[in-house]
């Protein structure tokens, strides 16, 4: 594994730094699916519709963005070797401007208030730009055989490219300027969006928690190097090839080659793996890739039959299996091993050589209750699928199980934080008595 | 000098770690904890420099590691891992 082993314990950020942004992401989804309630199966009759663009940016944003900048903010110190400076001000600052520009960029799309949109432009764009830049520069000490901080670090970079062009797309939204390459910019906000910063921050994550957690072999040694960096470079490279159809077309075509094979060696270290019992956070890796593997397949279906990207649903189709199958599922089994582990960890350190006992990882995050959550899930994965194609039938359903499923998250998150919180008192009662 | 074995080799993250500071804790004065394991427990590490334990790490031939661990205060233990 390529990480330094020189953090000592003060340098780690405080528990605090990531549980804030875990918190609060699955509030987002929620009301995700509340909204969907609302509209009913209006909302999906275009993916242009400005609610449905409000309610995917709380999916995109207000869930998975807040997932990762809390997971890279808790994984930078060890990922670059050294420590960020005043991590709680630096969470404190990006949470609450994300997290507000997220309310007012929700907002404003769905009930179209330009006046919400006007202030979350700044809002948002100030988080994200300085949340990137802030990864760039750390990472530029990582050591160059981590493919973890590369991969990371090409992954902040297409995030700042893809909040360039929504804060473009965005003001164009809020004040209403005439914007004729509207659709084309928006294809490569969220073609960078959910390849770019998602896609190759998965990656990156993988070559480390897949074989840690999963107890696989290691990702070959060729593919860790390589496939980040060219993935990059495909994605850049789409900028300027849009007037040129060929290059497009295979621009676009190595693209789904270079995830397809990424989600295949992931499925195949699976096979491989030492521990048989499957859990959660393999369930969750699983579908995680399958959905994306459904999603190349889908996309690929579409450029050989054209009829089937002419098809209603078409683009939400990718949308979901992309956004709540390939992102949402591996973010949730994510959650699931990273907040026991943080807490548990924290109270161990807290507790000293000497201290109490503190409660292990199970008992913190018992799976009883992950497991159900997880097959929520999935039930909700399904009845989004179904939703588009019926939306009558489905649409509701899909949305309970939605709703259902990240208010449990949730819960089984703030769960986890109330036992830190608990736990901590009694070490601090038990070392005021002891001294 | 009496040993405690911890073998947590393919055990799944953060069960060996656990195992370690649960046996770290039963640890009788004069004894060393010799931990099997399959990778490098970075994060071990800053926690026994914490609680003021010394140790030493061997890479063995099949890929895994012997992490060799006492309370500092002891003097060093001879015929342990290379230290690293």
């Amino acid at each position: 594994m390529n990480v330094p082993s020189g953090i000592s314990l003060d340098q780690a950020p405080p528990i605090w730094v990531p549980l804030r942004f875990f918190i609060t992401a699955p509030l987002f989804a929620l009301t995700a699916a509340l909204l969907l309630l609302w509209a009913g199966p209006e909302l999906f009759s275009s993916r242009w519709d400005p609610a449905m663009l409000g309610i995917t940016h709380l999916l995109t944003l207000g869930f998975m963005g807040l997932v990762m900048l809390g997971a890279i903010l808790q994984m930078l110190p060890v990922v670059a070797g050294t420590p960020v400076r005043r991590p709680a001000l630096v969470a404190a600052i990006v949470h609450v401007l994300a997290t507000s520009g997220i309310i007012l960029l929700g907002s404003g799309l769905i009930l179209t208030a330009p006046l919400a949109l006007q202030i979350a432009l700044p809002t948002l764009g100030t988080a994200l730009l300085l949340f990137a830049t802030l990864v760039v520069v750390t990472l530029r000490r990582s050591l160059p055989q981590n493919m973890t901080a590369r991969a990371m670090r090409l992954a902040a970079l297409m995030l700042a490219a893809t909040v360039l062009l929504g804060l473009t797309l965005l003001s164009n939204h809020a004040f209403g300027w005439w914007l004729q390459a509207r659709e084309r910019l928006a294809d490569l906000h969220l073609t960078w969006g959910l390849l770019g910063w998602v896609g190759l921050l998965i990656a990156g994550v993988a070559y480390q928690v897949v074989p840690m957690f999963q107890l696989t072999p290691a990702y070959p040694a060729r593919l860790t190097r390589w496939l980040a960096p060219v993935l990059f470079i495909l994605l850049l490279a789409l900028a300027p090839a849009r007037h040129l159809p060929v290059l497009w077309s295979t621009l676009k075509i190595l693209l789904a080659a270079g995830f397809a094979v990424f989600a295949l060696t992931t499925l195949w270290l699976q096979t491989k793996r030492r521990r048989k019992q499957p859990d959660v956070f393999m369930y969750f890796w699983r579908c995680s890739m399958l959905s994306l593997l459904s999603a190349i397949t889908l996309w690929l279906a579409a450029q050989i039959a054209p009829a089937i990207g002419g098809m209603r649903g078409y683009g939400m189709l990718l949308g979901v299996l992309m956004i709540v199958g390939f992102a949402m599922s591996i973010m949730n089994g994510m959650l699931y091993k990273i907040v026991p582990f943080l807490v548990w960890f924290h109270l161990q350190s807290r507790r000293g050589a000497t201290g109490p006992a503190v409660p292990n990882v199970r008992e913190i995050m018992p799976e009883s209750r992950t497991r159900r959550q997880m097959w929520l899930h999935f039930a909700a994965l399904a009845a989004l699928l179904a939703a588009i194609v019926f939306p009558s039938p489905f649409v509701y359903p899909s949305a309970l199980l939605f709703g259902a499923s990240n208010l449990w998250l949730w819960l089984n998150i703030v769960a986890a934080s109330r036992t830190y919180s608990r736990v901590d008192a009694l070490l601090g009662k038990a070392s005021t008595s002891a001294g | 000098m009496t040993e405690r074995i911890v073998d947590a080799r393919w055990l799944e993250p953060p069960e060996p770690m656990e195992l370690t500071l649960a046996a770290l804790n039963v640890l009788e004065s004069g004894e060393r904890l010799r931990l099997l394991i399959h990778r490098m427990p970075h994060m071990l590490f800053p926690l026994l420099k914490d609680w003021g334990y010394d140790y030493t790490t061997h890479a063995c031939d099949d890929g895994s590691y012997e992490i060799l661990i006492w309370y500092k205060e002891q003097v060093i233990p001879v015929g342990g891992p290379e230290s690293s």
